[in-house]
């Protein structure tokens, strides 16, 4: 089932053309990396599907409904879920009210009261390892560790689709395993399709992803997945400047 | 009849206007540069104000040359209360930074009813007026419109022909770009400030050449409401869209009061006060940019 | 619901049952704990919009000429009545939720789909733009206001007509505060705090965390506008008997409700109670000592404030009493 569709789409920002007719399509539960160097206009695309840009062309659609023009606050509670690239946590509240935010007001809003909510907290608090700073401040936490508490809190929104933002920008190696190992596990337990985005094809993409998509200058360069994308002469040529001499 | 009258009162307006517009130049400049809005604008107004009055009255320094001083005393202002208090809150949410300039207006009014007390004071400047049929203009409020335009056009050439206001554009353009090409971007914001400062309080001079009375420590208030129109009017980032938007403002306030004279039974002024508010709604609800604004 | 949940209440309400008191036994104090009492019930219902959602209204005290005009209205036209009785003070009370709180939809629906700096300057032409309305227009006695003692001691008799002005108009004050300190909990603990909290830290965050944003800041604005208009009604309308546009529109009020919050302890249960104490007793005691100069040393006292305690006195406290059994009850 296609989860998440994108038409065509043209983000320009005065002349500058940010996303130049991109095309792209996630079903559900799937894993991807959308890879390319700085400019190459990934968070435009991620602010274009979370809804904080409207495209000058084309459509997006999420479970087959156009969300195109919808504002960012209805498409989290259809059920896109997204980290940033600089984490914003609430700075004052404490990381279990900044999770409870993400289970109140995501796909189970209006269903779900602040008791729950505080308890769902707990659950993805615990399964990102922040258990002991739960009652900290979200401005006193470490960089990493606000991070987590991000991811926390946009799984506590329950979402269909997980929109994650450079997110190992930065990080330790150990770091990146563990959180590339939780997001298998929350692919595995709760049927999530994740995106992730990051600026090279590492460890981190190719533990996690099942398919790749290349962006270049706004262009969608390749999407196949991950071992394919890996050895495409044009990959190699964006990223060594050069192509692959033969032999 | 009527038509002559309008047409006296728009004159007066359009010349009014453009006293108005000046006075909304430097607080579009403020918040185009550091975004910030100057909620105490009226205040520094009401300092130009006095500062004419007293150079008048005790120095006998007509108000033409009150001007440039009035300029450079609040460009010392805009220094002062800049690096006092300004930069401290750089980082910090909106809200700090609208309060700081409120608590700056009414420090400011604080100190000058401590100063002079708080009487309706005026002046007397008289230097012949011009006949021109639809209305009878002093000069004063000529020399007064001639010298807001000076100062529109002087500005506009320091933004385009020197290098620091140059580097003032870069920075409202893309104040990150600004700096890595090396620009210092907290000397701008400082200078910045202090030049918008600086324009409003020679605004008050300009605007006593227009109405050379009541010059009180409170009268800044209703100008603070007439300058936030004039700055949404013309796009609230923009100086010279704050020049124009004061030309239109002008221009709507004067036919306005004639046209609600003529209503039984209504008080003009007050309702073109009332006027003057609806359209900064209606603009903030259909093009918050201003009408000359970007997009 | 778990009672627990409502301990902080516990010192506001013992705060204003001492304020009470003493402006009761004590002789004389009365005008004290009145004036003491309004500190802190505008602080609270201020603390509703500013506290929470960060956003400052420089044009709140519209909201607190309302109210004043629709008991003044109430009082001045149903006096004859006679059936009527006491409910003409309970019509004025509730026409002075309507037209505050019909205020508020009509600002609100333009203002508060605009950012922080905007939404500021839409606010400020509020008070500038009704009060001409009013006297431009001629509405409601224009520019010459209401005066309606006479209207209040035929309505009740003169003991009642007095008791009402001088004893229950202040009482009044003090139930507002309490209830505007019960809806504040209920705010901050309950989803809509959350929301609140959200928006007020990072807005764009919040949108993408699926806050309707607007929606929230509209409630928190009506609220805070309706219990202003409450105040005004009793503190202004019932107390005074007058209502006259220059001052029920001062925006000299608009700046008192600021420190008070800001001193206080912006977004917190306690704060607008402590500073409206600090604030109205160190006022009091100015006007002693230096008459008229009161604004000239509380200004820099804000911007002092905003630079270097932005949190204000119960949030520093606050941070204090983290993980101690305090936590409970200073909120």
């Amino acid at each position: 089932m296609t989860l998440l569709k994108l038409e065509r789409i043209t983000k320009r920002f005065g002349g500058l053309i940010a996303v130049n007719e991109f095309d792209l399509e996630i079903r559900e539960g799937e894993s991807i990396g959308i890879v390319g160097p700085n400019g190459s206009g990934k968070t435009t695309l991620y602010n274009v599907i979370s809804g904080v840009y409207t495209p000058e062309e084309g459509r997006v659609f999420f479970e087959g409904q156009e969300i195109t023009f919808l504002p960012p606050y209805r498409r989290a509670h259809l059920g896109l879920g997204r980290t940033f690239q600089i984490s914003r946590p609430f700075g004052s509240a404490t990381v279990r009210e900044n999770v409870a935010v993400g289970a109140l007001f995501g796909t189970l809003h209006g269903r779900i009261g602040v008791d729950e909510a505080l308890e769902m907290a707990d659950r993805y608090i615990e399964l990102v390892g922040l258990s002991e700073l739960k009652d900290k401040v979200a401005g006193s936490l470490t960089p990493v560790e606000k991070k987590l508490m991000e991811v926390a809190r946009a799984l506590a929104m329950r979402p269909k689709l997980l929109l994650m933002d450079e997110a190992m920008a930065g990080m330790h190696p150990k770091d990146i395993d563990r959180l590339v190992g939780l997001l298998k596990e929350i692919k595995e337990e709760e049927k999530i399709a994740i995106v992730a985005m990051v600026e090279h094809i590492m460890r981190a993409v190719v533990g996690f992803a099942e398919r790749v998509v290349v962006m270049h200058f706004g262009r969608k360069l390749v999407d196949a997945p991950t071992a394919e994308a890996l050895k495409d002469p044009k990959v190699v040529e964006v990223y060594l400047g050069r192509p692959l001499e033969e032999g | 009849m009527i038509w002559n009258q309008l047409a006296g009162n728009l004159t007066q307006g359009l010349i009014l206007g453009g006293v108005y517009g000046m006075a909304t130049m430097g607080l579009s400049l403020i918040f185009g540069v550091l975004r910030v809005v100057n909620v105490g604008h009226g205040a520094f107004i009401m300092v130009g104000a006095f500062a004419a009055l007293w150079l008048f009255t005790a120095l006998g320094i007509t108000p033409i040359v009150a001007i440039p001083i009035a300029l450079i005393i609040g460009i010392a202002l805009g220094f002062v209360f800049f690096y006092l208090v300004m930069k401290k809150l750089v980082g910090a949410p909106e809200l700090t930074s609208l309060l700081a300039t409120f608590a700056m207006g009414i420090l400011l009014e604080e100190v000058v009813k401590l100063i002079f007390g708080t009487e309706y004071r005026g002046y007397n400047w008289d230097v012949g007026r011009v006949d021109l049929s639809v209305t009878v203009l002093p000069w004063a409020k000529i020399y007064a419109f001639l010298g807001s335009v000076a100062i529109a056009v002087l500005l506009y050439l320091w933004f385009n022909k020197t290098r620091a206001g140059t580097a003032v554009r870069s920075v409202v353009e893309d104040s990150e770009g600004a700096r890595v090409c090396g620009v210092n971007v907290g000397w701008v914001y400082a200078l910045s400030f202090a030049i918008g400062i600086g324009l409003t309080v020679a605004s008050g001079v300009l605007l006593t050449m227009f109405i050379p009375v009541g010059i009180n420590p409170y009268m800044g208030g209703p100008y603070t409401l007439k300058a936030f129109v004039i700055a949404v009017l013309g796009g609230l980032a923009s100086p010279y869209g704050a020049f124009f938007g004061g030309l239109i403002f002008g221009l709507i306030e004067n036919g306005s009061y004639t046209l609600f004279a003529l209503l039984p039974g209504a008080e003009p002024f007050a309702l073109t006060r009332f006027l003057s508010f609806v359209i900064l709604l209606v603009i903030l609800l259909i093009k918050p940019t201003g009408l000359l604004g970007a997009k | 619901m778990r009672l627990v949940k409502y301990y902080p209440l516990i010192p506001v309400y013992l705060g204003y049952l001492v304020l009470f008191l003493i402006g009761k036994t004590l002789p004389g104090m009365w005008q004290l704990m009145a004036m003491l009492s309004f500190y802190c019930a505008v602080g609270q219902a201020f603390n509703i919009f500013l506290g929470m959602t960060g956003y400052v209204d420089f044009g709140y005290v519209a909201f607190m000429a309302l109210g004043t005009y629709g008991m003044a209205l109430s009082i001045a036209h149903l006096y004859q009545i006679e059936w009527l009785g006491i409910g003409i003070i309970v019509i004025g009370f509730v026409l002075a939720i309507l037209m505050s709180g019909l205020l508020s939809v009509a600002v609100g629906a333009v203002a508060l789909r605009l950012r922080g700096a905007y939404f500021a300057i839409a606010t400020i032409g509020v008070n500038e733009g009704f009060r001409y309305l009013i006297e431009g227009a001629k509405l409601w006695g224009g520019s010459e206001g209401i005066i309606f003692s006479k209207q209040l001691t035929e309505a009740f008799g003169r003991g009642v007509a007095n008791k009402l002005s001088t004893f229950w108009a202040d009482v009044f004050v003090l139930f507002i505060a309490a209830i505007a300190a019960l809806v504040t909990l209920c705010f901050i603990r309950g989803k809509i705090g959350y929301a609140l909290t959200a928006l007020r830290e990072d807005e764009e965050a919040a949108k993408v965390m699926g806050i309707n944003v607007t929606k929230y800041k509209i409630i928190a604005f009506i609220t805070s506008a309706s219990f202003a208009g409450l105040i005004g009604a009793t503190a202004w309308a019932l107390k005074l008997t007058h209502v006259f546009p220059p001052e029920v529109f001062e925006i000299s009020y608009t700046v008192e409700c600021i420190i008070i919050v800001l001193l206080g302890g912006a977004g917190t249960l306690l704060g607008p109670i402590v500073g409206g104490l600090i604030y109205g007793l160190s006022k009091y005691w100015l006007t002693v000592i230096v008459p008229g100069f009161q604004l000239l040393i509380f200004a820099p006292i804000i911007i002092l404030i905003i630079v270097a305690f932005p949190e204000g006195v119960v949030g520093m406290f606050k941070r204090r009493v983290r993980g101690t059994s305090l936590e409970k009850f200073v909120i």
